[in-house]
């Protein structure tokens, strides 16, 4: 009993001890958002990220581990609108941290920072699976992106006012390289392309890019396509020829390859968030990747 | 940019102005001294401006970064509960079924387990409706969370949860506290339309009822404590008044049921979860529900006595795109010791026994997943290992080990509806005759998005 004890004080103080305890604690629930925090909180944060890259944000459930991290969070920043809304309520009870509870500055929901598209004034779920406070995937969208960097910024600084400074700085550098990287994104010129998407994935990227989703392979957010839609739609394709299909890795590929065996379009995979294809492990590359992808 | 442009014309016209005051002087030096005198202000001028840039970057970096974005007092954020629906977070579960069997209605009501339980099948043949569940929640303040659930079904409403959680308790501690499901298992505490079949396994039927130990008065401990692995340690302090099979009923105490249970975690692989741990449920019993009435002579039987039910559970989870598998067991042994009182038709008590169980249980289900669809198999049973039940030291004998099998198949249109095709082969009453069922149960849910439990 008493080397139970004994081991069971020693485990204690090794894990309040441990030097990740002087860092601060974030825990961000998609990649781009752990990315993003890495680049902002540089070795003053220690980044933990509950969503795999492999792994699609819509189907999700709170596992005990995401859970455990959650408890020893300082931070908790998500993407909001909905869209962790099946498995982030229940981490963040769970947690039995009073830090990250809604309404405390540690409870960080990046889309406060970001014009939202695709709000709906009427929603019920006869439309599938939408979501009610807009398009939650605008990790696509530089200009927002940036917004949430800044903002990400302040909380940081505000919560840790020791390291200010040094937030504010990484900050800056990544305002100047994200100047940089715009630059270079504007050149292909996407304007007036045309295509078919599976889901509501990109409506961010083809407002900022100028490019139009002409159909969607689902035919509501979050439905599987039906035999009669995907034949309409290969008809449609047929004649109007777009310039592509697009989706992402983990969600409605196999369905986009058959349809492009029947229409002879390409099929177009972008990583839906940082990580989920080589090469793109950090929003910058990410970013590259999809408008490589594109061009 | 254009007040600097000004500000040195001005500068330059005063210079200009002056100069006229020396015109006896040597033209080429008073030209050299203007010069040197412009481009002295003009040197000044740019200092200054430097120091305007300084301070506008200044306050720049002071202002608060949002302040140019929309203001968000009043938006919603999307969590607990959000959208449209933000307070209270409300949902409403219909479960409905259709079942049909080999058995009559009036043999499947009076179908229990024996040496278990008198509680009948609880279905009928045709249509059933379990349950419309009401389901309520809000933040109560940034104290506390107040969760709600109202089944409506043809008895009435009933309360069956409406309790408190803590949200700001230091050290990784929560309370709960009001009426609700005890968390000592998974099974135990989830609704039964989130439950992975139809009905509950059989040793939680034979043990604790159809529901489970279902709503409970009482106040519920955790702590999460900071270790590299997942661990929750809770005690329950209960009532004990609702579950009339293990607890029933207490005329003598307040009080008197009780739980402590430990879970363990840890992450296989990226994709797969292990999810264990021992609980036990304990607590002094006062039941009329464990043995029928005798037939021949219409007694009824009644224990008083104490309880205390182990169980151990296991889950794996594997998730990765489209498909998963989910792999769950569980085993539950009962300790009880009591008085058996006899009571004739009349009620008049005719004899008190000696009563001692050692019993116990297990279910083992595993459920697949592709897509939209979910296969799932389960076989449970009674007595593996020990099937002890004296009465006054003599061993009953109950005819055969109860055990049923299980097969299920589940579309799942999208995360608000269930359409599930589940078969049993039963034969928990080993000396009546075998139950071969089939249930078609829909599930509807309408309302805000619940949060999945893993």
């Amino acid at each position: 009993m008493r080397n139970t004890m004994l081991a069971f004080t020693v485990l204690l103080s090794l894990t309040l001890a441990s030097p990740a305890f002087a860092k601060l604690n974030v825990v961000a629930t998609l990649p781009w958002i752990g990315s993003l925090a890495q680049e902002i909180g540089g070795n003053k944060v220690a980044v933990t990220t509950l969503v795999k890259p492999s792994q699609d944000p819509h189907f999700l459930e709170a596992k005990p581990s995401m859970i455990l991290a959650a408890r020893r969070a300082d931070i908790v920043m998500y993407q909001g609108l909905d869209l962790e809304i099946g498995y982030l309520p229940i981490i963040i009870e769970q947690s039995r941290n009073p830090l990250i509870m809604p309404g405390r500055p540690g409870n960080l929901d990046c889309s406060r920072f970001v014009n939202v598209i695709e709000k709906h004034a009427v929603v019920e779920r006869s439309m599938g699976d939408i979501h009610p406070l807009g398009n939650p995937h605008y990790n696509f969208s530089p200009v927002n992106v940036l917004r949430v960097a800044e903002g990400m910024t302040t909380v940081l600084a505000g919560l840790d006012r020791a390291n200010a400074e040094a937030y504010r700085s990484n900050f800056k550098a990544f305002a100047a390289r994200f100047e940089e990287k715009r630059k270079q994104w504007n050149r292909p010129d996407l304007k007036g392309k045309r295509y078919v998407a599976y889901h509501h994935y990109f409506e961010y990227l083809a407002a900022d890019y100028g490019f139009g989703i002409a159909a969607y392979v689902e035919p509501k957010p979050g439905i599987p396509p039906s035999a009669a839609h995907i034949e309409k739609l290969v008809s449609d394709m047929r004649s109007s020829k777009p310039d592509g299909i697009l989706v992402t890795p983990s969600y409605g590929l196999k369905e986009a390859e058959a349809l492009s065996a029947k229409t002879g379009v390409k099929v177009i995979v972008l990583p839906q968030d940082v990580g989920a294809v080589k090469g793109s492990d950090t929003w910058f590359a990410f970013m590259d990747t999809v408008l490589a992808a594109l061009r | 940019m254009r007040t600097p442009v000004i500000a040195a014309a001005a500068v330059m016209a005063v210079c200009l102005c002056g100069s006229f005051s020396f015109a006896e002087e040597d033209l080429n030096s008073r030209l050299n001294r203007l010069d040197a005198e412009v481009g002295k202000q003009t040197e000044t001028i740019r200092e200054q401006q430097k120091t305007i840039d300084d301070l506008k970057d200044r306050l720049n970096e002071q202002k608060p970064v949002e302040s140019h974005v929309p203001e968000q007092s009043g938006k919603p954020t999307g969590l607990f509960g959000g959208s449209l629906m933000t307070n209270p977070y409300v949902s409403l579960v219909l479960d409905a079924k259709g079942y049909v069997s080999n058995l009559k209605n009036s043999e499947l009501e009076s179908r229990g387990v024996p040496g278990f339980t008198t509680e009948g099948r609880g279905l009928h043949n045709g249509f059933n409706i379990d349950a419309a569940e009401l389901f309520l929640f809000a933040p109560v303040d940034p104290y506390f969370n107040l969760y709600v659930n109202i089944p409506i079904n043809e008895e009435g409403v009933e309360l069956e949860e409406a309790y408190f959680v803590t949200t700001s308790l230091p050290a990784g501690f929560q309370i709960k506290g009001g009426r609700f499901k005890s968390n000592t298992s998974r099974l135990n505490a989830q609704h039964p339309h989130a439950w992975d079949f139809a009905d509950i396994a059989l040793p939680y039927k034979a043990f604790l009822g159809s529901e489970g130990l279902g709503g409970e008065n009482g106040v519920q401990f955790t702590w999460l404590p900071p270790l590299p692995v997942y661990t929750l340690l809770g005690i329950e302090v209960l009532q004990g008044d609702s579950n009339s099979l293990l607890f029933g009923k207490d005329d003598r105490w307040g009080p008197h049921a009780f739980s402590a249970f430990a879970k363990v975690s840890l992450d296989t692989s990226d994709n797969s979860t292990l999810y264990a741990g021992p609980w036990v449920l304990f607590g002094s019993t006062n039941s009329g529900s464990i043995l029928p009435a005798d037939e021949a002579t219409g007694n009824t039987f009644n224990l008083r006595g104490d309880s205390a039910l182990y169980g151990l559970e296991a889950v794996w989870k594997w998730k990765s795109g489209q498909q998963g598998v989910t792999v769950q067991g569980e085993y539950l042994y009962l300790v009880q010791n009591g008085d058996l009182t006899t009571s004739d038709p009349s009620g008049a008590p005719v004899s008190v026994e000696r009563l001692k169980r050692h019993q116990d249980g297990a279910y083992i289900q595993a459920l697949y997943r592709y897509g939209r669809w979910r296969a799932g198999a389960r076989y449970d049973r009674l007595e593996l290992f020990d099937d002890t039940f004296r009465v006054a030291g003599v061993q009953q004998q109950f005819s055969g080990k109860p055990w049923r099998a299980t097969g299920s198949l589940e579309f799942n249109p999208t995360e608000f509806s269930t359409i599930r095709a589940q078969y049993t082969h039963d034969r928990s009453d080993p000396g009546g005759r075998v139950n071969n069922e089939g249930i078609l149960q829909a599930i509807f849910t309408i309302g805000a998005h619940p949060a999945h439990t893993f």
